[in-house]
């Protein structure tokens, strides 16, 4: 295929059409096959989910189903989702799906340097920018390092298409279910988010901060959801609850306390 | 006069754009929602060389968006659309206090918190 010679000689272990990953397209279906015995379900059933709430809310069927590979971020779908259910004005919708959308900037620069050849060209590098999410980028900062430089962005571009073809028919066939399935298991499908957004949080916490950030917006959710109208209560509880949260790490950092 | 017309019809603009809940198409709607995970992901392809990640600015947004997600389920369950409307508000907070729980008693185990949550979830329906 197109195997380069490595400006890193003695660390390529990398040879066209040879080896173990038999090519660059060998090496992309490992990574298409690699997503699809796992991770890529644990993506498709919250994002089932998140096409359950959908229907639940009202939403049309192409619009849940078009969600995951333009937007291909869960949370960011869920708020949108959330937030049109409850007559969220546009701003208010856009502003809390932007405020959720920041976190892929920090993820990126983190993982690019990883995935990315000294060949590799601006463009790859925007179209796998897109790829990014949370279970991409955990599971390709885990098996980046030990794949070879010029396999890994091609590894990374078959794990990637493959969740998102997975995630999205699971978001259609959400959709679906939430119409069709007795009470009790559509409340099923519909409280996977929950469990699955707030585990993924409190696995990411890396410091006081973010479990502040976590409980206080859990808490104040509601009573903003009361007090708070004109679908403002969400952007309200994420900047309330995120402003503490940050002076608690501002409070520890004066007490020369550990984050 | 001019200018204030002017000024009126841009806030009408603005008023029908960003206030009113149907007035956007949906399918602008949906664009306009992937496109700053598209601007987000651009910039960290540019700032990829040399942005810190420590900075006190991504520590704050973080938080914000962190709290805004937690803020999501909060809302769900005090609130929810659709099946899980049909259990209380104390039988909701408590199945999912549940699946926490399981989540910090068993290794911070996503499948033993999924499989807790809902089994409780298909008990309640069948008890309540």
């Amino acid at each position: 295929m197109c195997g380069r010679p490595s400006r890193f000689g003695g660390r390529a272990i990398y040879s066209p059409g040879g080896g173990a990953m038999g090519g660059s397209a060998g090496v992309f279906w490992k990574g298409a096959r690699d997503a699809a015995m796992g991770p890529a379900w644990l993506v498709g059933v919250s994002l089932a989910s998140v096409g359950a709430l959908a229907h639940d809310v009202g939403a049309p069927a192409w619009l849940a189903a078009l969600s995951t590979p333009l937007v291909w971020a869960g949370p960011g779908q869920l708020i949108f989702f959330a937030s049109l259910g409850t007559g969220a004005a546009g701003l208010a919708i856009l502003t809390a799906t932007t405020l959720a959308a920041v976190r892929f900037l920090p993820m990126v620069v983190a993982l690019l340097p990883r995935v990315r050849g000294p060949k590799t060209g601006l463009l790859t590098q925007i179209v796998a920018s897109h790829f990014i999410a949370v279970t991409v980028w955990v599971e390709t900062m885990r098996r980046g390092p030990s794949l070879p430089v010029e396999a890994r962005m091609t590894y990374m571009f078959g794990f990637a298409l493959s969740c998102i073809a997975i995630a999205t028919a699971t978001t259609a066939a959400g959709y679906w279910l939430a119409g069709s399935l007795p009470g009790p298991i559509a409340a099923g499908l519909l409280f996977i988010s929950p469990i699955y957004f707030v585990t993924s949080l409190a696995r990411g916490a890396r410091e006081a901060m973010d479990w502040a950030a976590l409980w206080l917006g859990l808490a104040l959710a509601p009573i903003m959801e009361r007090f708070v109208g004109g679908g403002l209560d969400l952007l309200v509880t994420g900047v309330v609850a995120g402003t503490l949260a940050f002076l608690v790490r501002k409070w520890r950092q004066g007490r020369g306390l550990a984050p | 006069m001019a200018t204030g017309a002017g000024a009126c019809a841009v806030t009408e603009t603005l008023r029908l754009v960003f206030a009113e809940p149907a007035a956007v198409p949906l399918a602008a709607m949906i664009v306009l929602v992937a496109a700053p995970n598209i601007v987000f992901r651009v910039m960290g392809v540019f700032l990829s060389r040399g942005l810190d990640e420590g900075s006190e600015l991504l520590a704050f947004v973080r938080a914000m968006a962190s709290a805004l997600l937690a803020g999501v389920v909060g809302k769900l369950l005090a609130a929810p659309p659709g099946a899980l409307a049909q259990l209380s508000f104390p039988t909701r907070i408590g199945v999912f206090a549940l699946a926490i729980a399981a989540f910090f008693a068993f290794r911070r185990s996503l499948f033993v918190s999924l499989a807790v949550g809902e089994a409780a979830l298909v008990a309640a329906f069948f008890l309540g």
